[in-house]
């Protein structure tokens, strides 16, 4: 009997690849459709902060994922894009992560054709920037001394977009999307100096880390991983590609803690038994 | 000799360094002047960074497959990569899209790039699913309470793991939400927090180390 369960700990890997494949696949192709029964506090927030703000204003995104990260973060920068517009909200788009470029043109074709908005009159994405806190630590003090053209080379100056902005000063909310330590260099370096409200989305297994500064309120919201941007779309009652992949994430979760819970149960068995 | 290869790059340290910091805190037209041209110094500094690491990693790879070395196969991909983002994007003025149409540059990123970045990182999934169900073994209490927590974590995220709670543990009057807000809001907000701080100290005595040439492993070992 022992040595059969101690064939389970030996099981050929792609035994598990195929299971994880399946939990995987099947929801995808044929959506169970499970309800999202909870919207975390912090998610509520960013939702709120960009809900108070006027018609007009300036909304800074920075959008800091690569494809790598997409299936969390992709469907949650559109959440926020789509929320922003709904709210005739004016939108600046920055980059320090060189993979993000085409996600960014795609979001924007998409979304921006959804509600009727021009580049350059309703939002403007500014070309990838390789050094961060140069680039943060110049648009405290004026934005065009780093930035002089958008990411196609047509002059940011007298871009009705942008009327009016020159720091951050001029800026209502900064919310960093990023699957790096991006959303840190915006709390420390500008949220904090500078008194810029800062939220953020991040990947569900960043997410913890970012307790301390919602706790002292230096993060004003955190969408985390795909549960967040599910229930940033349920908030704005826009289903999208979070509550859509929600199925999958339900079972891949449970399947890693079955197998968890199996392997600790088998190996009590064979210890005590 | 010395001098040049020891006193002028501390002395370059020292002085950009306090500057530098001092310019943090001081509001004044001429500490935002000097920080505005160290911005743009620095941008020019990595550009030239990324030149030079672009050309190391052609070399490393071109004498790999001079050479034949283990897996000087995979080298040539590097090349094929490389060529084949770089001719779209000179070809499409480094735009990725034209009215909503893809350029070439936009096809070999959504075709080429985002499929392979994309599939190297699901890869990942798998290997974390078969070493959890290999390697988790609860063999201590420390172990337990990771264990624990991560379960509860694990659960609560997700709307079917918030069902089984509510109809297994419902009866209790706690929702798995409440235990989740209180795990991320006290242990482990106070645990990264320790972090935290320990971090910040240790890259505070570092950055004045270097700053008062304490610290010299950066300029290497002559």
């Amino acid at each position: 009997m022992k040595e059969t369960l101690q064939k389970f700990f030996k099981i050929d890997r792609r035994w598990i690849f195929l299971l994880l494949a399946v939990t995987l696949v099947v929801p995808i192709v044929k959506p169970i459709g499970l309800p999202n029964k909870s919207i975390s506090q912090a998610t509520t927030r960013v939702y709120e902060s960009l809900e108070k703000l006027p018609a007009g204003s300036f909304l800074l995104l920075s959008l800091d994922y690569d494809p790598s990260t997409r299936p969390e973060l992709h469907p949650m920068a559109m959440a926020l894009v789509r929320h922003a517009f709904s709210r005739n909200l004016r939108v600046g788009v920055v980059t320090y992560i060189a993979g993000s470029t085409g996600l960014i043109e795609e979001l924007f074709a998409k979304v921006g054709k959804e509600y009727n908005k021009k580049d350059g009159t309703d939002y403007v994405i500014l070309p990838y920037q390789p050094n961060i806190l140069a680039v943060m630590t110049q648009m405290s003090s004026d934005l065009y001394g780093i930035y002089s053209k958008d990411r196609n080379g047509t002059d940011i100056a007298g871009m009705p977009v942008l009327k009016g902005v020159k720091t951050y000063k001029d800026m209502s909310l900064v919310v960093c999307v990023t699957g790096t330590a991006i959303l840190d260099y915006w709390v420390a370096y500008v949220g904090d100096k500078y008194s810029v409200p800062v939220a953020g989305g991040v990947t569900a297994i960043s997410q913890p880390g970012y307790g301390p500064y919602l706790q002292t309120n230096q993060l004003k919201g955190l969408i985390g991983g795909m549960k967040g941007a599910a229930e940033y779309e349920s908030l704005i009652k826009q289903p999208g590609k979070g509550t859509s992949g929600i199925d999958a994430l339900n079972l891949a979760h449970l399947l890693v803690l079955i197998l968890i819970l199996t392997s600790n149960i088998i190996l009590l068995f064979v210890k005590y038994f | 000799m010395k001098l040049i290869k020891k006193q002028i790059p501390l002395a370059i340290v020292f002085v950009t360094g306090v500057l530098t910091l001092i310019s943090y805190y001081v509001p004044h037209k001429v500490s935002v002047d000097y920080i505005e041209t160290l911005n743009k110094w620095e941008n020019i500094v990595v550009a030239f960074a990324f030149l030079l690491g672009l050309i190391s990693l052609f070399f490393s790879h071109y004498n790999k497959i001079a050479r034949k070395g283990d897996g000087w196969g995979y080298s040539i991909f590097v090349f094929i990569g490389f060529l084949a983002i770089i001719i779209p994007a000179y070809v499409s003025g480094g735009k990725q899209m034209v009215e909503g149409v893809l350029t070439p540059l936009g096809w070999s990123y959504k075709y080429i790039y985002t499929a392979l970045s994309g599939t190297m990182f699901a890869v990942l999934a798998f290997y974390i699913v078969s070493t959890a169900y290999r390697s988790f073994r609860i063999k201590s209490p420390q172990a337990f309470v990771l264990f624990v927590a991560a379960f509860i974590l694990i659960l609560g995220k997700v709307p079917l793991g918030q069902i089984i709670w509510d109809s297994a543990l419902g009866w209790t009057g706690q929702s798995v939400s409440a235990v989740i807000e209180w795990i991320m809001q006290v242990p482990a907000v106070a645990g990264k927090r320790g972090i935290m701080i320990g971090i910040s100290i240790g890259a505070i005595v570092t950055s004045l180390k270097i700053i008062f040439g304490i610290e010299k492993q950066y300029m290497g070992k002559d």
